[in-house]
């Protein structure tokens, strides 16, 4: 909670006090209006780069992965590290709407709806990824345990096979989170709308909400108890991911903090993109007194906290690397930071420790120019991380003359750019079609609207005994 | 405020000297009739209540972090219970003349013949191993006595100043804390077995502290409250508060532990696995496989229910289930090291635990004597005594 300077009184989560009517209309807006020009030219880049991801996997699909930089001994590269990448994004949603409501972290409301529908976007990205790199993305079905009549069968000691359920019930269940969370907003706009399109669609996705007292608890148990779901698998995804690496025997893979550390990392990155985005959005959407910068100073905060989590990892894997004694674990983080890929090791550590540490100045945690700037280095930190875990651990095996060094193709950089481009025109098209903040989860937290719990009016609760 | 300072009943006063005076007995006795299997206890002992002291004081900086308000009618609580840190300072010493008995790596004929010991003495030797205690008690102390400094002035002066100013100290204890309290994982319980290591360790431990200081705490609150030492205002609410942080917690060391278990269990490689061999010989078998139980399933079914986070009498003895369940878990990364073949828990051990039982009651009581038990200056009570849950 923010408080005043007295600590009595807290301060509110809507600056500029508005009516409920001008909440529906401002948040609304969006929806109901005709993409600007400045929409338009961000869909254009968007797709641009979506469609250039998708020319670099059909080369994929025709000629094979060999069209990537992958090679002996690096045969996990951007494909892997794609996925790691955009799963991580896909964490700062859940942990928004799930741990935080349980937590009773009201703020959360601002920023809810928004992160997760890029949870959403983000996972689905990152699923592309370990499809394509099994190199034969047509037979994906195999991936699930299904009788066959050739009696193939997953296998169930496989890691990587945990991370499909892992991966797709996250998917199911944050759909289904963010999808009930949108029915009253949905409600909302099928009400206000005029196009008789637009109002069939929204009705149906609106289940036929009526607002009434039935509606909202039904809505508020399910609510509950979808974020009781919901919050273990914020843990489970990235810890399974972590676990891809960890039960190995390579040094630099096998270490046991990698599940926490994943974790951490991974709502790191998470509010790293969600903030990205959210600078823009609330400025070209005119959101400034719903998406405050007291929303933006918290998840500033979050940052610098999961950011020191992560620095505690790197620090404590160097530490135990050398303490271990084993000559193979010190090699492997003595070529990290000195060894030919040390620029991507130390770009890893400045964007991802040395950096946020700015965050400690309020100055700067309220500052839009310089959140933005730290926020974008946050997200790069983050993708080079997994370049150095993934890369850095494989291109120096054991036997010297299996030694090579890992150059992404322009394929590989397409498959980036593509992936950006995925989930940038899902972004923008839900901007234009969803409400991008909770319609009704922002009015509970207007001031004035909560329930008065104290016997005295003026309700800072001074009592006089 | 409704709050009236009450002196606490002196049936705690003598249960606390009780447990401490029969404890001590035992504890001389024991070192009289086995001094190695004495200082295993001790360790075992010290870091049980390390883990109340500074995990109680991790508990004071984190409200203050993150704004909690919920929580400050219980504040004094975790700062009483921190006050086993300075006690701890004297603790301590007792401990570095078991070094020889405790940690084989300070015998000079190991260090001759062992090349992997050789590599890391530049950590791993007496000399410096005290230095990071003698450090490491510095800074516990220095923020243990600024945040009851501000605290007990708060008071007084109502100033919230020093609200803000204790704002700050946490966010710095924050960090120095994880790393201190790493630090005394890694030296004290790590370095049995000097050639195991882990990544994770010092977040197991970490794990552990909290979710034994946040019971401890759970238990004296909702045991003073319920006697009407608080405040009539407090009720399900804060109560609810305590259950699920508990359960939190405890799941949150399951996950650590499961994590690091699984990692070593599936990667089998020599250099890890004996750790955990150690822990499945004869009857350590059985001591690992309750373990799972007493700490975390038995705890999490009883939990669970949000009926059950709401019943103070069974808070109350869920705070004691922790506190028991931690002893249990800290006997399983110490003891191995000594009984070799089968666990062994005899009056000795009891003595030991009664020792720390008795020390924390006592100190407790000690400080609850001269001090408010509710922070009646803190700017945050009048919110959280009105925290409502919806």
């Amino acid at each position: 909670m923010s408080f005043d300077s007295t600590y009595t009184r807290e301060l509110p989560l809507v600056e500029a006090k508005k009516s409920f009517k001008e909440i529906d209309e401002v948040i609304a807006l969006p929806t109901e209006t005709k993409p600007t020009k400045g929409w338009w030219i961000a869909f254009s880049i968007s797709s641009t780069a979506l469609l250039i991801g998708a020319f670099c996997l059909s080369l994929t699909f025709y000629y094979g992965i060999g069209m990537w930089g992958n090679n002996n001994p690096v045969g996990w590269a951007f494909d892997i590290i794609n996925f790691v990448f955009w799963i991580g994004i896909g964490h700062a949603g859940t942990l928004i709407s799930a741990i935080l409501f349980l937590f009773r972290q009201k703020w959360r409301t601002g920023i809810a709806r928004f992160a997760e529908a890029m949870t959403i976007f983000a996972v689905m990205t990152a699923g592309i990824f370990p499809i394509i790199h099994t190199g034969r993305p047509w037979l994906a079905g195999y991936l699930l345990p299904l009788p066959n009549q050739n009696g193939v069968w997953v296998n169930f000691s496989s890691p990587l096979l945990w991370d499909v359920f892992a991966v797709s019930t996250y998917f199911t269940i944050s759909f289904l989170f963010w999808g009930i969370g949108l029915i009253p907003d949905l409600a909302t706009l099928r009400d206000r709308t005029t196009s008789k399109i637009k109002k069939t669609i929204y009705s149906v996705l609106s289940l036929g909400w009526t607002n009434s007292n039935r509606n909202w608890s039904n809505y508020e148990r399910a609510y509950l108890i979808l974020a009781g779901i919901s919050t273990p698998l914020v843990l489970s995804v990235h810890t399974i991911v972590s676990f891809d690496f960890a039960v190995s025997v390579l040094p630099g893979w096998h270490t046991t903090i990698f599940p926490p550390y994943f974790v951490a990392g991974a709502i790191f990155s998470g509010f790293g993109m969600v903030s990205t985005v959210l600078i823009l959005v609330r400025k070209v959407f005119n959101m400034e007194h719903i998406i405050t910068i007291g929303h933006l100073e918290k998840m500033n905060k979050i940052l610098l906290a999961t950011g020191m989590m992560v620095g505690y990892a790197y620090g404590m894997e160097f530490f135990i690397a050398w303490y271990s004694g084993n000559t193979f674990e010190q090699f492997v983080f003595i070529n990290r930071a000195f060894g030919p890929y040390a620029w991507a090791y130390w770009t890893m550590v400045s964007c991802n420790v040395i950096f946020p540490q700015l965050f400690w100045f309020k100055k700067i945690r309220r500052s839009i120019p310089i959140t933005m700037v730290l926020v974008i280095l946050v997200n790069v930190g983050m993708w080079f991380e997994r370049f150095v875990i993934i890369v850095t651990s494989l291109h120096r095996d054991f036997l010297p003359s299996s030694w090579a060094m890992y150059y992404p193709t322009l394929v590989d950089l397409g498959l980036l750019l593509g992936s950006f481009g995925f989930f940038f025109t899902f972004l923008l098209l839900f901007l234009k079609t969803l409400t991008l903040v909770s319609i009704s989860e922002i009015k509970a937290v207007v001031e004035g609207a909560q329930p008065t719990i104290h016997p005295h009016p003026g309700g800072n609760g001074q009592h006089h005994d | 405020m409704d709050y009236k300072k009450k002196p606490l009943p002196p049936v705690v006063g003598k249960a606390g000297f009780g447990l401490l005076g029969i404890g001590l007995v035992l504890m001389i006795l024991a070192f009289a009739v086995n001094t190695q299997r004495a200082f295993f206890d001790y360790l075992w002992m010290y870091m049980f209540l390390v883990s109340i002291g500074v995990g109680s004081l991790a508990l004071v900086a984190l409200e203050y972090l993150v704004g909690a308000t919920w929580s400050t009618p219980f504040r004094r609580i975790s700062e009483f219970l921190a006050s086993i840190i300075p006690v701890l300072a004297i603790l301590v010493i007792p401990l570095f003349f078991g070094m020889h008995d405790l940690f084989h790596w300070t015998h000079p004929e190991t260090l001759q013949n062992d090349p992997l010991l050789q590599s890391k003495a530049s950590y791993l030797n007496v000399n410096f191993f005290i230095v990071r205690v003698a450090i490491i008690f510095v800074i516990w102390l220095a923020f243990y006595f600024l945040f009851i400094r501000n605290s007990q002035k708060q008071d007084v002066t109502k100033d919230p100043a020093l609200t803000r100013q204790s704002i700050k100290l946490s966010a710095i204890f924050a960090i120095l804390f994880i790393v201190t309290i790493s630090v005394t994982a890694i030296d004290w319980m790590m370095s049995l077995e000097y050639h195991w290591y882990s990544t994770m360790f010092g977040v197991y431990y970490f794990a552990g502290t909290l979710y034994v200081s946040f019971a401890v705490a759970a238990f004296f609150a909702v045991k003073l409250n319920e006697n009407g030492y608080l405040s009539e205002r407090l009720s399900n609410n804060h109560y609810y508060s305590f259950g699920a942080f508990m359960f939190a917690f405890n799941i949150f060391w399951a996950y650590i532990a499961f994590s690091q278990y699984m990692l070593i269990w599936y990667a089998d490689i020599p250099e890890e696995t004996f750790w955990i061999i150690m822990r499945m010989k004869g009857s350590w078998a059985y001591f690992s496989i309750g373990l799972v139980f007493v700490h975390f399933i038995i705890p999490f079914l009883i939990l669970l229910p949000r009926s059950s986070k709401v019943r103070p009498g069974l808070l109350t003895k869920m705070a004691v289930w922790f506190v028991l369940a931690h002893f249990y878990d800290l006997y399983w990364l110490i003891m191995p090291t000594y009984f070799k073949d089968g666990f062994v828990f005899g009056w000795s051990e009891l003595g030991f635990m009664m020792f720390a039982i008795g020390l924390i009651i006592t100190v407790f009581r000690i400080r609850a004597a001269k001090t408010n038990l509710v922070p009646v200056g803190d700017p945050k009570l009048e919110s959280g005594l009105n925290f409502h849950l919806n």
